[in-house]
């Protein structure tokens, strides 16, 4: 607890007990943390609780995608919490299973990203010559497009392809590997710079010294050093991540009807925000959470984990 | 300086290959029969063979490759899936003005904006109008565009409703129809350019030429004018091609919300079509302005900072 960044010799990593204290100490990222959590938590068992606590005539509303009739573009009310769409359908519900699309490409995205970015950058990093070479100049490659140009080229020219094979989840999972596309170069480059600096130390050259194999050397010494670095990256990522999934969504490139997506119910919304704000200001309201959250938490983990940050 | 110009170009054209080789492996890698789309039900096969000929698919992928680079050379973009034999420089060109119009507008209003507003937050450091800025950048910075637009359509409605001065929301031509696109595409960029200027300012307001400066008896005023302000803007010509990114980026939702018919309009148009050369054409066009715009940021910085130059 009284372990503070200065008493620590530089560039070693505070022990593992303290980077949670850190965390809790730092109170928008704490405070993020629990918003994240509960997001998850809303986003997974949200629709069945909502749908138990809704009177029985309304048992129907639990998917998103049933169409009332009688309440299109209705307000909140006791059948329908935050009212429903122009198609009748219950917003909270939507809302709901559309901050779950959202956590759900952000999931695949990083899960991609720690894979390709994380393993790729520490081969990178270790090996040197032309394994590096390979893989930075792929790196720099994907570099050369801007933001979230190659992601839209791509969702575009394989958008239909996945819809008409896989349906629904297909064009997600599109979404999410055009996305990792655009995330994982920066990852690599990131774990490359921090593997070269702790290869040369001591404790790696003692245990290939000792007779280690190069997979040990990367996975028992090497990834344990980096693993901080790799989930603060990939925390800060989601951020982006989030925004770039409504982005495509919204341009009718990711998530399509009837699924939701915090991006295409703004863009459906935002013509009518005069007679009903409340379809807009929601889903923009959540999606700004979501970012604004995953930014700090991700801030307050590398806070937390690098005593140089701080 | 010419080692430095040299290096620069050789990058260029890794960056350039990379843009056009992972623009043409995305369309080479398309699924489904672009010709066979295109003829409808009809059985033709030598039109099919024409067109297969025409649009180069009958060729091994490292020629249609070379082809493709070639074609694009003699500024030749592809040819319509939609509209056989229409090149997409014909569907795209009436987008090409609008949009540069638009981001250029976005790109001077950014800078303007976000170097006064780093400038001020800097002069006045850790006070609360110091804070106020920078919260405003903050915000400015982490909300999506999309998330600001109907918030900017709901201001300009109730100012419509009670009568008062409002601007339009949709199409271009008129400079009043500009205002409300420029300032949501700038947005992101004015917050990301200001937290840069402040932190610019702040170091240079540090450097012992500065104590030396006002240890001489400058005053403040012009301090901050000759030696500040020259040394921290510097840093800020690297960012124009980060930013020029974004706004390439932001280009596609601004102009899709406002129904502005420049070049990200249009590829989505063609997205529907599954006119899939026009989104590709789009994409190229868009990522080679920003590799312009870092080129022309790199060579001004090699000019401007003797310490580069003189490497």
């Amino acid at each position: 607890m009284n372990l503070r960044a200065a008493d620590l010799p530089s560039g070693q990593t505070p022990h593992l007990n303290a980077w949670w204290l850190h965390l809790l100490r730092n109170r928008p990222a704490a405070i993020s943390a629990v918003f994240v959590l509960l997001a998850l938590f809303l986003a997974l068992a949200g629709p069945p609780i909502y749908q138990r606590l809704l009177p029985d005539s309304q048992q129907r509303i639990r998917d998103g995608v049933y169409q009332n009739y009688d309440s299109i573009n209705a307000g909140p009310s006791a059948d329908h919490w935050l009212g429903a769409d122009y198609l009748g359908r219950d917003t909270l519900t939507r809302l709901l299973v559309a901050v779950r699309v959202s956590l759900l490409v952000a999931l695949v995205v990083e899960s991609l990203n720690i894979v390709l970015g994380g393993v790729l950058g520490l081969l990178a990093g270790y090996f040197g010559g032309w394994i590096d070479m390979l893989i930075s100049r792929a790196a720099d490659m994907l570099f050369a497009f801007p933001g979230l140009l190659l992601a839209i080229l791509i969702s575009a020219v394989f958008g239909s392809a996945a819809r008409e094979y896989y349906g629904g989840m297909g064009r997600l999972l599109l979404v999410a590997g055009a996305l990792s596309l655009v995330s994982w170069p920066l990852m690599a480059r990131l774990v490359r710079g921090e593997t070269l600096s702790i290869k040369s130390r001591d404790f790696v050259t003692a245990s290939q010294g000792l007779g280690a194999s190069d997979f040990q050397v990367i996975f028992k010494h090497l990834l344990p050093n980096v693993a901080w670095l790799i989930a603060v990256a990939a925390t800060l990522d989601v951020a982006g991540v989030i925004v770039n999934e409504a982005t495509l969504s919204l341009l009718g490139l990711g998530i399509e009807e009837p699924g939701a997506s915090l991006g295409l119910m703004i863009f459906r919304a935002a013509g009518k925000i005069e007679s009903y704000p409340l379809q807009v200001f929601l889903p923009a309201l959540a999606i700004t959470a979501l970012v604004l959250a995953f930014s700090f938490l991700g801030d307050g983990l590398r806070d937390a984990f690098d005593p140089r940050s701080r | 300086m010419w080692n430095t110009i040299s290096r620069r170009i050789l990058s260029l054209v890794f960056v350039l290959f990379s843009v056009t080789f992972l623009t043409f492996v995305v369309s080479y890698l398309a699924p489904g029969d672009p010709i066979l789309n295109m003829m409808g039900g009809r059985q033709d096969p030598v039109r099919y063979a024409f067109l297969r000929h025409l649009y180069g698919l009958d060729k091994p992928w490292v020629l249609q490759y070379l082809t493709y680079v070639g074609n694009l050379a003699r500024g030749n973009l592809g040819y319509s899936f939609k509209y056989p034999e229409r090149p997409v420089w014909e569907l795209i060109a009436t987008g090409v003005p609008v949009s540069l119009q638009l981001g250029l507008l976005a790109l001077v209003f950014s800078i303007s904006v976000g170097v006064l507003a780093g400038v001020l937050a800097a002069l006045w450091q850790n006070t609360w109008r110091d804070t106020a800025i920078m919260s405003v950048m903050l915000a400015l910075y982490s909300v999506p565009s999309f998330v600001i637009i109907p918030l900017a359509w709901a201001i300009d409605l109730a100012l419509y409703r009670a009568g008062l001065p409002s601007l339009p929301v949709a199409g271009w031509g008129k400079p009043e129809q500009a205002i409300l696109p420029v300032f949501v595409l700038a947005a992101a960029n004015v917050g990301f350019i200001a937290r840069l200027m402040r932190n610019s300012m702040l170091q240079v307001m540090r450097e012992d030429f500065i104590r030396t400066a006002r240890a001489k008896g400058l005053p403040w005023r012009i301090t901050i004018r000759r030696h500040v302000l020259r040394n921290a803007l510097l840093p800020l010509l690297t960012v124009l091609g980060p930013a020029t990114a974004f706004l390439v980026t932001g280009a596609f939702v601004v102009e899709n919300l406002f129904a502005i018919p420049g070049v990200g309009y249009l590829a989505v148009q063609s997205i529907g079509q599954r006119d899939y050369p026009v989104i590709q054409a789009t994409t190229l066009l868009l990522a080679l302005a920003v590799v312009i715009m870092n080129l022309l940021t790199d060579l001004a910085y090699t000019i401007a900072d003797p310490r580069v130059r003189a490497e």
